[in-house]
């Protein structure tokens, strides 16, 4: 198949309302077979893995590739020069960004305004936005940049605003647009990065500012804390949101969404923590061991590998290191595992990171 | 099964707080309670230890003091002794480790400390061990003693079984007064190791402790960290940088942060004949405590030119590691390690089509994984728990390039190779920053009196006092018996 057939093929797939196992276990494979053929580090993967078109036969079965892989290795079926976005990770600590390569932004845009029409706008009406991340022309690698830029494009009324600029959180522009929202009785959504409504609210606090937003009004956050006291800060978060902003924590949406994907998850508020999580019909989740790719029993802590049909041009399949757990109708984050510190006094590879960039030892 | 677990002085009063570690392994759980002082037991416990150590501890000789550790080490080797009894059946529960790994990884540990070694600990250091007891004349003219501190505070990290001891051992030797804080990962051993001492020599009762609070936990720390004389930290560097900014400019602080360690292999021991057994003892290095240790490799650099090639070296050692898991099976694994794992093996695998001389071998279960590199690499520490890299070399002299911008975090080097080879390759390595060479197989097995990070045992801790010539001269004058 050609790029703009399996393009065409995922398009189509996305405007049905749901998908049978089926249909999604055939898409899934086509695209295995595509990238298998025309992104030769990965078939070299896959082939160290003993996983090849002939021997798959089931989504599950395809070969995950963990996200640190978009930091080492071109992971694009088509010529990553002609790419119309290459959307990349925040910096690390060893300084080199993940690339994801996107040929053309239609799937992306397809996947992102079908869901986030039916996830976050239920369906209704455009409605006013707040931005508080910077513009897409500011950061045009960001994919968040770029998500929200179209959330405001395809949902946002015009007197929709960004609040973030080059000096950072422009509170007094917020609160001015806060007061107009409240003023007018029209619902509003604010919508960014979860650490710029925590700057936000620190400043809403320092001033005692507090508002009443109108009734449909809700908040869009997305990112999360670096913070192992994760339960107990994102209560924490929403009950200062809610008291700061006067939306109920039902309507604080939590998107977790990622650079190396196409598609986002969402929650259905957070009146309890931790909130469930889920996706469209065009992604699938599951909760694995990483070492022998096995699903863990129903309830038990895994890593999340996501199988998305939309990232057509790179890997359908990504392990990430985040660590969840199954449930009924989606999966409960449960933080991330990363640098496991050696037990005993042997040197781990974070430390030696640091050693070699800091030199100071 | 419940354990009280670290070690107070009898003497020290009022009524203390536990808390309870819970540690599983298969179908077996073990709660070791731990007291946690508050400050005001902080207090009285330092003045408890500090005043023992003053008036009954320095009141032993060495030699005595050697036969009690001498005594003590014997009850801990005895398979018959309930002490031991309970350190094998709790460790393993405790670590994760295999309990033959634990079986033999005490013995061959704890034999270091019987007496014969210890006394050669002692020479080594000290030269004359009598140091310790008296003023001992020196060639120079006058005299000298060694005085050890009224207290050492150690401050141990990580789960690899009985280690705290050494650095217990050697403040019993120069006879300070002890207090040891124990970490979560294994909060055991230095506590029964205390106890035993006691049994053996209930003058010692008041003059070591073992505790445990939360690494960080400010409030206690201080408390240690103003009263010891000396502090000797374990873990990595940013916990000792962190642990050094909460100790007195006027204290010493020994630090031993996380180090890294390899293996050489000469083709000389790459015969068909002996590259079986050079595979065997590596790969033994690997398995012990699954390369947690600071002596533990992250990889093997294998010359090239010998009847196997460092490429067939590899898999022999997948061979071999492969059978060792069937006999000690690696420990059970975190959510973060296997993560850390799984990271390590990916990113390997999924460098095979830009470097197609490379080659990853594992099992799909994971439980070990050797990746061979042809071209000549910088040492780069691996994920641990069973995963090395098998690296080819043209000469052994180009090891040296791959370490050299990591002096500070060189420790041991197993090597396998001709005497002269040993020899010559040990004044570049020890250059370069290594402290330690051993023989393939003994990497985790350090001998008795050795040089630490390259640092002294006993020295490192204690004070000499001189007597000067001329103070002895002009004291002459004053005898009552002067002429």
């Amino acid at each position: 198949m050609s790029q703009q057939e399996i393009m065409d093929s995922i398009c189509q797939f996305i405007k049905r309302d749901q998908s049978s196992e089926e249909g999604f276990n055939d898409l899934a494979l086509h695209l295995f077979a595509y990238q298998y053929k025309n992104n030769l580090s990965y078939q070299a993967y896959c082939l160290q893995k003993g996983r090849t078109p002939r021997t798959v036969k089931m989504w599950s079965q395809i070969p995950s590739v963990p996200i640190n892989a978009f930091k080492e290795v071109t992971l694009s079926s088509n010529n990553p020069n002609e790419a119309e976005r290459i959307f990349m990770t925040s910096g690390t600590t060893q300084g080199i960004q993940g690339k994801h390569y996107h040929p053309a932004l239609q799937v992306y845009d397809q996947s992102m305004t079908v869901n986030f029409n039916k996830r976050f706008m239920k369906n209704s009406e455009k409605i006013r936005m707040g931005i508080l991340f910077p513009t897409e022309e500011e950061m045009p690698n960001s994919s968040l940049a770029h998500y929200l830029a179209l959330a405001v494009k395809e949902f946002g009324t015009e007197d929709s605003s960004y609040f973030i600029s080059e000096r950072g959180l422009e509170i007094e522009s917020l609160i001015t647009g806060l007061e107009q929202a409240q003023r007018t009785g029209e619902p509003y959504a604010l919508l960014g990065a979860s650490y710029s409504f925590v700057h936000m609210l620190d400043e809403l606090e320092k001033i005692g500012g507090v508002f009443s937003l109108p009734k449909g009004s809700s908040i869009l956050d997305t990112g999360g804390f670096k913070n192992n006291s994760r339960h107990l800060e994102l209560d924490d978060f929403y009950d200062r949101l809610s008291a700061r902003l006067g939306v109920a924590r039902k309507d604080c949406i939590n998107m977790y969404g990622m650079t190396e994907l196409s598609t986002q998850f969402y929650d259905q508020g957070n009146a309890e923590i931790p909130s469930v999580k889920s996706g469209p019909h065009w992604i699938r989740t599951r909760v694995i061991n990483p070492l022998t790719g096995q699903t863990v029993p129903k309830g038990e802590q895994g890593v999340l590998v996501h199988c998305d049909l939309a990232n057509f041009n790179s890997v359908t399949t990504i392990l990430t290191e985040d660590i969840g757990v199954e449930v009924e109708s989606g999966f409960l984050l449960k933080g991330r595992a990363q640098g496991a510190e050696a037990k005993g006094c042997s040197l781990a590879l974070e430390e030696f990171i640091r050693a070699k960039k800091g030199n100071s030892l | 099964m419940k354990e009280v677990g670290g070690y107070l002085p009898p003497c020290l009063e009022g009524v203390l707080e536990y808390k309870t570690h819970i540690f599983q392994r298969n179908q077996d759980t073990v709660e070791i309670q731990i007291p946690l002082l508050t400050r005001d037991q902080m207090d009285a416990l330092t003045e408890i230890v500090k005043r023992n150590s003053r008036f009954i501890l320095k009141s032993f000789t060495i030699n005595e003091i050697v036969n009690i550790i001498d005594k003590s080490i014997a009850i801990f080797l005895d398979r018959s002794s309930k002490y031991r009894q309970k350190a094998e059946k709790l460790l393993p529960i405790i670590t994760g480790y295999d309990e033959e790994i634990i079986r033999l990884g005490l013995t061959s540990y704890l034999k270091s400390f019987r007496k014969p070694q210890l006394q050669r600990f002692l020479v080594e250091d000290l030269g004359n061990p009598l140091l310790l007891d008296d003023f001992q004349p020196r060639p120079k003219g006058g005299f000298s003693k060694a005085m050890g501190p009224e207290l050492v505070a150690h401050v141990w990290a990580g789960n690899v079984p009985a280690l705290p001891i050494w650095s217990l051992i050697s403040g019993l030797l120069i006879k300070a007064g002890n207090i040891g804080k124990v970490s979560s990962g294994e909060p055991l051993f230095a506590g029964l190791f205390a106890q035993v001492l006691v049994e053996i020599e209930p003058k010692l009762a008041d003059c070591l402790a073992i505790v445990w609070w939360k690494g960080g936990d400010e409030e206690r720390e201080s408390c240690l960290l103003n009263k010891a004389d000396v502090v000797v930290g374990y873990g990595s560097n940013t916990s000792l940088a962190s642990l050094g900014t909460k100790i007195p400019l006027t204290t010493r602080f020994l630090p031993f942060g996380h180090k890294i360690s390899f293996g050489i292999i000469s083709r000389a021991s790459l015969d068909s004949r002996k590259a079986w057994q050079t595979a065997h003892s590596a790969a033994l290095d690997v398995v012990r405590y699954d390369q947690q240790g600071c002596y533990s490799p992250h990889c093997f650099y294998v010359q090239r030119g010998g009847s196997v090639s460092p490429r067939e070296f590899a898999r022999y050692m997948a061979h071999e590691l492969e059978c060792f898991e069937k006999r000690y099976p690696r420990r059970g694994l975190s959510l973060e390690e296997i993560t850390a794992n799984a990271a390590w093996r990916h990113k390997e695998e999924l460098n095979i089509f830009s470097n197609s001389s490379k080659e990853v071998l594992g099992t799909t279960s994971n439980n070990w994984t050797v990746v061979y590199e042809e071209a000549g690499q910088e040492i780069n520490p691996s994920c641990l728990n069973r995963a090395v890299k098998v690296i080819a070399v043209d000469q052994l002299e180009q090891v040296i390039d791959y370490i050299k911008p990591y002096r500070s975090l060189l420790q041991t080097v197993g090597i396998a190779s001709t005497p002269k080879e040993l020899f010559d390759i040990s004044d570049l390595l020890g250059r370069a920053g290594v402290t330690r060479l051993t023989g393939l197989g003994s990497m985790t097995s350090p001998e008795a009196g050795w040089h630490h990070d390259g640092r002294f045992n006993l020295l490192d801790l204690i004070n000499m006092v001189d007597i000067e010539c001329s103070a002895e001269v002009y004291a002459e004058k004053f005898a009552p018996y002067v002429d």
